[in-house]
């Protein structure tokens, strides 16, 4: 599955994007372009940079240079509002991160009835929909830690669709998983990517890069070092580190 | 027995002695319940500026005071702190002394407070904090749907702990002649010469307050707890 959108303008554009930490540089000046629809999935060693990378995006790292622009603005300039942006990309992290203390209901409504000035009857209503669609309507009263992790990452994922996100990031989210709980998120994953959702995916789930993305990254030390349509980048991988690294994983 | 009954009766009944233990205990427990507030308070703004400060980096001169208050507060002993609050801040004012007690008992408590918070806040996972952030949430409406909340819950026994404490630390109030409970007591035992009746009823009604609010606490706690399984 290719896509050609280069007549498009890029919805996140990445232009020299580095982030050193003390003692370590994380990512070394990458720039790449995401566009509306893209289903673009990044793997790599542990200690590459992927999460790094995914958490500049909406800035939950400051990156230390380059510039990233949603929307066509540079959400690195210190006078966007960058609160404004992460309502419209929605992040699922490894852990969950639930909100443990208010119900399933209320971790999927509380966002847009505090940011977006929805009712409760307007956020509700989207949320029963979304938890229709993930089979888990009968835990709406639940509170998370009454859920199996697969039930909580299916949540988690419908907490932020429930923002109306323009781009869902995903940073390994069936990695903390019991193997038998990995389907039911990738199941919810693959239909978004089916209907045209713009994700970008950190995972270690080869077999399901190669069947939803439309791009897949390779990073190695902080750089982007190769970047393919999935079945030329699993097949024929040009770059001798990707080799190495998919002896090593498949 | 007799004896126990006519010493009873001397300290207690006698001229209304037990005025002076009722009247000490409302004043006990006016500064208490007002020095708690006033400790909430400052507790919860110390706590903030310095998680901001730890979070952040900002709010660096606040933090700085913030310091410099934690550290002589704690560093220095409370009847110190309420003889200088009296003698030396307030002492060209004419202010009542319980409004002194109260001051001062507050501005100490708010010190233990801030601690007891920020710990509560630093229990709470880095992950709450990043999913509040990621869905658009600025940083002071994450401190308030998310971590507070939880960090509240947390640190619920050991504020309890804290309020028992200073119900029993504003017993030193005497020292500014302020009549609190066991100035009260003191009192009768003054006029009467008799020490075990009076001082012993004041130790027993301190440990009867103690006691009912170490089970409020626990009810409220086991409360909190059902809702988060
Ligand atoms: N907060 C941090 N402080 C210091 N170093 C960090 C921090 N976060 C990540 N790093 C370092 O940056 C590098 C990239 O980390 P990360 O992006 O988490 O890699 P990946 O997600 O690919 O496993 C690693 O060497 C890691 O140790
Ligand atoms: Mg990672």
């Amino acid at each position: 599955m290719t896509t050609d959108n280069s007549s498009n303008s890029p919805l996140i554009k990445v232009r020299g994007l580095c982030k050193a930490f003390t003692g370590i540089e994380a990512l070394k000046n990458i720039s790449v372009d995401i566009f509306q629809g893209d289903v673009a999935f990044i793997v790599g060693p542990s200690g590459s940079g992927k999460s790094t990378f995914l958490r500049c995006l909406n800035r939950l790292e400051e990156p230390t240079g380059g510039s990233i622009f949603f929307d066509g603005e540079d959400i690195c300039d210190k006078t966007c509002n960058i609160d404004l942006h992460r309502q419209k990309m929605g992040m699922v992290f490894q852990q969950f991160n639930l909100f443990p203390h208010l119900t399933v209901m209320r971790n999927l409504t509380i966002g847009p009835m505090k940011l977006q000035n929805k009712t409760k009857e307007e956020a509700e209503a989207k949320a029963d929909a979304l938890l229709k669609r993930v089979g888990l309507s009968d835990r709406r009263d639940a509170y998370p830690n009454q859920l199996s992790g697969g039930q909580k990452q299916r949540i988690a994922i419908c907490r932020s669709l429930c923002m109306n996100p323009e781009v869902m990031l995903f940073d390994e989210p069936t990695s903390a998983l019991d193997p038998e709980m990995v389907g039911e998120v990738l199941n919810v994953m693959r239909e978004l990517a089916n209907e045209k959702m713009t994700m970008v995916v950190v995972t270690h789930e080869m077999g399901f890069a190669r069947e939803v993305a439309n791009r897949v990254f390779f990073m190695a030390d902080g750089e982007i070092l190769e970047e393919n349509a999935p079945v030329a980048f699993f097949d024929h991988p040009q770059n001798e580190r990707l080799r190495s690294f998919l002896r090593s994983v498949l | 027995m007799s004896d126990l009954v006519n010493s009873f009766y001397q300290n207690f009944i006698e001229k209304d002695r037990y005025q002076y233990l009722l009247d000490g205990l409302k004043n006990t427990l006016i500064v208490t319940f007002f020095a708690v507030l006033i400790g909430i308070a400052i507790g919860f703004i110390l706590a903030i500026i310095r998680s901001t400060y730890d979070n952040t980096k900002k709010l660096k001169i606040l933090n700085f005071f913030a310091n410099v208050y934690l550290t002589v507060i704690r560093g220095t002993p409370v009847v110190l702190q309420l003889l200088i609050t009296y003698f030396v801040i307030f002492a060209s004012v004419n202010i009542s002394k319980l409004l002194v007690a109260i001051i001062a008992f507050g501005i100490n408590s708010g010190a233990y407070v801030a601690e007891i918070i920020r710990s509560g806040i630093n229990s709470i996972d880095r992950g709450q904090f990043e999913a509040g952030r990621s869905l658009g949430f600025s940083y002071a409406q994450t401190m308030i749907y998310f971590i507070l909340p939880q960090a509240l819950k947390n640190v619920l026994p050991a504020l309890g702990n804290e309020f028992v404490v200073l119900l029993k630390e504003t017993s030193v109030a005497g020292y500014i002649a302020l009549q609190d409970l066991t100035k009260g007591a003191d009192i009768i035992r003054s006029q009467t010469y008799s020490a075990f009746m009076p001082l012993v009823m004041a130790a027993a009604i301190y440990l009867v307050m103690v006691i009912a609010f170490d089970y409020l606490i626990k009810r409220l706690e086991r409360r909190l707890r059902s809702s988060d399984h």
